[in-house]
């Protein structure tokens, strides 16, 4: 059986799948300032319900990392950038030791400029005397030829606890993200660690034998093991986690848009081409964009507890939030305020969200119902207007081929699931909005949990060879070795496959839960003065982010 | 957060066409714009805040007509490529009309300054003009613009010149590599602008072995003048980059660094990428250059590998020519002289007979263009063309400020001209009246 635990902000969620369905579930308060209590408490109680044998697997969601990051409880990481020329290094600085090293690298992974390790061996001075014992090496163009940060690692090896670099994260272009992955990984790495071994041996202590996974921003898992080198890829799994939920749950294979209705916000993600869409180069860490596969999830500003304002232009919802709803002690109507004196629910103090609503609506001509009829609406239609703006980006975005542009395919989602606190109470609206079928799933409020136990390891596999060069290099994997003249497309293709199968068979998967496939290949001659020089051959495979098909069927249900 | 953030709003749009070759080995092969696209995602350009990348939009056929007279029918000169490029340049065109950006850079290809008012074919790998495309559905959509275009790519920019030759309410500049020493051969000082429009088209060639500082010098001491003078209310860089030392095509000295600079110095609202086949040495770098210039980001960190200032310096013969020939240019587009060269007055009509070579398509075009040389507006053009493809068409266009009396003037030649019977083709280009019409094939009466 296959157990999934989903530490959120607010709970932490469990659920026990068997072939046959779900087995144990349970909803625990988080707290805040030890997971470890929240994911052994759940632990607990799965096993109470269920014992300790059955358990096959165990995938875990943590915000731990998102959290030491938000509020910088991170460590001080000895940062090592050697830019080239471009865009000045200095701008990206992140962090209290970060040095620059002259050096250069090109787009073809041809050495332009000698690494300064002087400046290097500088840098590793000051970190010493500051007692800086993480590190992250970075060098521009990385993914084309590590030389460089492979370089800054074995200087710096001495001083170090753990070096990161840069082109271990990802086999794609972004000098900045390049920095950004890099710094926040060591950032986390040691708290990240402690924690690991704390469910470890939790579990252990339990009498349970899973293997364990950690989910990613993108729906899938990773081994244990793996994040322990990887844990910035642990961070922000929980919106993820929510979206594979609904996909198994309502076994979704058209084009679909999924809602997800909370406090403050609504999240939006896109199922499209049988699986969810990602974002195109990787997430935004406190601001700072990264090389992090995430699921492309958008937030609008309207959530349960999303204030209601009358303004010259009307009656409006969100984004601001003002404190709880008034049926729960707040002090200004919110949408379940509305929601309540509309008799659509019958959340809390019912009484004190018609007071609210009255004291707002006095002395704007409107009585307390047409007040909340209004500011239904008109969450509703920002919903509705901020889903179809997302639909028109994602049909928007930029493709390099004449065959795209003219051919591409177009997202077009047949239905809108909606889950989430008032999910139910706003369907008959939203169904009034939308023209396709909106969709309430049952299960929804274990979805993450679900979508947890569910996931199966992603991973990507960028191979990138320059035949005049003679070189193919797969940068995630730590690959580098010599091709011959006849080095073309097919064999690049056949050979990324190949080393994404034999990579996913070491996470842990077999064959048919994760197919992999290919998802760009290109091969450019190269030529100068009319002369064929060799291809420049670029081919990206992956696993994408999915649900385990055997258990599939077990939490399906009609929706 | 980010210490980086853009001065000003920059869309770029986009499109290297990686599907698409003149042929194998032709330097507008698939591989133009891959080592750009390299750079500026390595570089993280597209996560500058201020900076977004856009998708082209597909140009029509509709917007090449109302442009080019293309013989003899249009969906035979133009592909899907050029739409898409096209497209490309009317997305950044519309960026900024619409103020979604302060400035925009169409990354695209194929290109198209070589491109003229009719079109048999390919010349110099452009088959249509895709800044005048562009141009023509801004102004359709957005009213009159006074538009001023600086060409700044290594050849003339002869399809740009013959297309607004007659357009007083386009400034056309170009400066090139001088035309005795490279394609298209055009290009020279005293090429100023039909009898209706002289002055409003400027050329500034320029000797093998330019450098900076005689790209810079001309920049600033010639062309922004006449661009303050002229007062428009867009300005479009055709933003050709062959003419780095590195370009195997060309003979010039210029660099990353002296592009970035000319940007600077043009503050051009839109550019459109033209020419460029250095494409690992050079484009990568002036791209970039070019891009962080726009932003209004700092450039001064952008070298390409192998850059040293002193071996591409100019002779200071090179220098004092330039000098001379910016104050010789100043003073005839001030002054243009009264009798031109380029045709003869027969009635009221001005009359040049052209012989034009498209060298892509191998193919030879004979042409009489006529413009009617009126004290009121532009003037009608009137332009009658055979190939060695394509039998005698005939082109008519009433321009978008036209008098009542050319109005009619222009529905009358289209009219009998498409009745003679001595056109395979006949073309109405009415942008008074927005009217584009085709009249075909076969001889009528
Ligand atoms: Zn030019
Ligand atoms: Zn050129
Ligand atoms: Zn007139």
């Amino acid at each position: 059986m296959l157990l999934g635990i989903d530490v959120g902000g607010t709970h932490t969620d469990a659920v026990l799948i068997g072939r046959q369905g779900i087995v144990a579930m349970a909803k625990i308060k988080t707290d805040h300032d030890n997971l470890l209590v929240s994911i052994r408490d759940a632990l607990e109680s799965i096993v109470s319900v269920a014992g300790p044998e059955g358990v096959s697997r165990l995938n875990l969601s943590t915000t731990l990392s998102t959290n030491a990051i938000v509020e910088g409880d991170t460590e001080p990481v000895g940062m090592f950038v050697s830019g080239g020329p471009g865009i000045d290094p200095v701008l990206y600085r992140v962090g209290d030791h970060y040095f620059t090293a002259a050096g250069c690298i090109d787009h073809r992974g041809e050495e332009t400029g000698a690494l300064d390790e002087s400046a290097v061996v500088q840098g590793m001075a000051a970190c010493r005397e500051a007692g800086v014992s993480v590190f992250a090496a970075v060098s521009k163009f990385s993914t084309r030829n590590p030389d460089h940060e492979n370089r800054i690692k074995e200087l710096v090896h001495p001083l170090a606890d753990y070096v990161a670099m840069g082109h271990d994260f990802s086999g794609r272009l972004g000098f900045g993200r390049r920095i950004n992955t890099a710094y926040f990984n060591s950032a986390v790495w040691r708290l990240y660690n402690r924690f690991v071994d704390a469910v470890q041996q939790s579990v252990l202590s339990m009498g349970l034998r899973p293997r364990i996974n950690v989910l990613k921003a993108d729906g899938g898992a990773m081994p244990l093991s793996m994040s322990r080198h990887l844990p910035i890829q642990s961070i922000l799994s929980g919106p993820a986690a929510s979206v594979m939920g609904i996909i198994a749950i309502c076994d979704i294979r058209e084009d679909a848009v999924i809602l997800d209705i909370g406090g403050t916000t609504t999240d939006m993600a896109v199922f499209a081409g049988s699986a969810p869409l990602v974002e195109r180069e990787g997430i935004a860490i406190s601001g700072r964009p990264t090389l992090v596969r995430a699921l492309r999830v958008k937030s609008i500003g309207v959530g349960g507890d999303s204030a209601i304002q009358i303004t010259p232009q009307g009656v409006t919802v969100g984004p601001k939030r003002l404190g709880p709803p008034m049926a729960f002690g707040g002090a200004h109507p919110t949408l379940v305020d509305a929601l309540n004196v509309q008799n659509v629910i019958a959340y809390g103090n019912v009484a004190a969200s018609f007071a609210g609503m009255a004291a707002l609506a006095e002395g704007s001509g409107l009585d307390p119902e047409t007040l909340a009829d209004y500011a239904i609406a008109a969450a509703v239609n920002k919903i509705r207007e901020e889903v179809a703006g997302f639909v028109r980006e994602i049909n928007d975005r930029p493709v390099y081929t004449i065959y795209e542009m003219l051919e591409g395919r177009k997202v077009a989602p047949a239905k809108v699931y909606v889950m989430g606190g008032p999910a139910l109470a706003l369907s008959a609206l939203l169904q009034d909005a939308f023209s396709q079928e909106v969709v309430v799933p049952e299960n929804f409020a274990v979805a993450n949990a679900v979508g947890a136990a569910l996931a199966r390891p992603t991973f990507s596999v960028e191979l990138f060879a320059d035949t005049a060069r003679g070189r193919m290099v797969v940068p995630s994997l730590g690959l580098s070795r010599e091709v011959g003249r006849d080095y073309d497309l097919a064999a690049a293709e056949a050979d990324a496959l190949a080393l994404l199968r034999e990579h996913v068979r070491y996470l842990g998967a077999e064959d048919d839960e994760a197919p992999v496939e290919t998802v760009e290949r290109s091969s450019f001659n190269m030529v100068d003065d009319s002369t064929f020089l060799g291809r420049n051959i670029r081919v990206v495979c992956q696993v994408r982010p999915g649900v385990l098909p055997q258990y599939r069927e077990a939490v399906t249900c009609p929706c | 957060m980010s210490v980086l953030k853009a001065a000003r709003e920059l869309g770029i749009v986009f499109f290297p066409a990686f599907d698409w070759a003149i042929s194998p080995t032709h330097p507008e092969r698939q591989e133009r714009l891959l080592y750009t696209l390299d750079q500026l995602k390595e570089e993280g350009v597209f996560d500058i805040p201020g900076i977004r990348e856009y998708k082209p939009e597909v140009a029509g056929e509709g917007d090449v007509d109302r442009v080019h007279f293309c013989f003899p029918e249009t969906s035979g000169v133009v592909s899907p490529s050029h739409l898409v490029s096209a497209g490309g340049a009317i997305r950044a065109g519309r960026l900024v009309m619409e103020k979604k950006a302060a400035k925009a850079f169409a990354l695209v290809r194929p290109p198209g300054h070589h491109a003229m008012k009719c079109v048999h074919g390919a010349r110099g790998f452009c088959n249509i003009n895709i800044e005048a495309v562009m141009i023509e559905r801004l102004r359709e959509e957005y009213g009159p613009l006074r538009v001023a275009i600086v060409d700044t790519d290594c050849h003339h920019g002869d399809g740009t010149q013959d297309i607004y030759w007659n357009d007083p309410d386009t400034l056309f500049i170009s400066l090139h590599q001088d035309g005795r020493t490279l394609y298209p051969g055009t290009g020279f000082a005293h090429e100023l602008g039909g009898p209706g429009a002289l002055g409003a088209t400027v050329n500034v060639p320029l000797p093998p072995g330019t450098s900076d500082e005689g790209f810079l010098y001309v920049a600033e001491h010639l062309i922004r003048p006449l661009l303050d003078d002229f007062k428009p209310d867009l300005v479009v860089n055709s933003a050709g980059q062959d003419n780095h030392f590195s370009d195997p095509i060309t003979d010039m000295a210029f660099s990353a660094q002296g592009y970035a600079k000319l940007t600077e110095i043009l503050d051009a609202d839109l550019a459109v990428l033209e020419g460029g086949y250095s494409i690992q040495g050079a484009l990568p770098y002036v791209n970039l250059g070019i891009v962080l210039s726009m932003a209004g980001l700092d450039y001064s960190h952008v070298r390409e590998p192998g850059f040293e200032p002193s071996r591409v310096r100019q002779g200071s013969a090179v220098t004092d020519y330039i000098r001379r020939q910016c104050v010789d240019i100043r003073k005839l587009v001030k002054n243009p002289p009264p009798r031109q060269r380029s045709g003869e007055m027969v009635g009221e009509w001005f009359v040049r007979r052209k012989t034009l070579y498209y060298d892509t398509d191998h193919i030879t075009e004979y042409q009489t263009e006529s413009v009617l040389v009126c004290p009121d507006c532009p003037g009608v053009l009137k332009i009658e063309s055979e190939s060695s493809r394509t039998p005698l068409c005939l082109g008519v266009q009433i321009p978008i400020r036209a008098c009542p009396r050319c109005r009619s003037e222009g529905e009358r030649v289209f009219t009998e001209g498409a009745k003679s019977g001595r056109y395979a083709v006949s073309r109405l280009i009415d942008r008074a009246g927005k009217r584009y019409e085709r009249v075909g094939g076969v001889a009528v009466g």
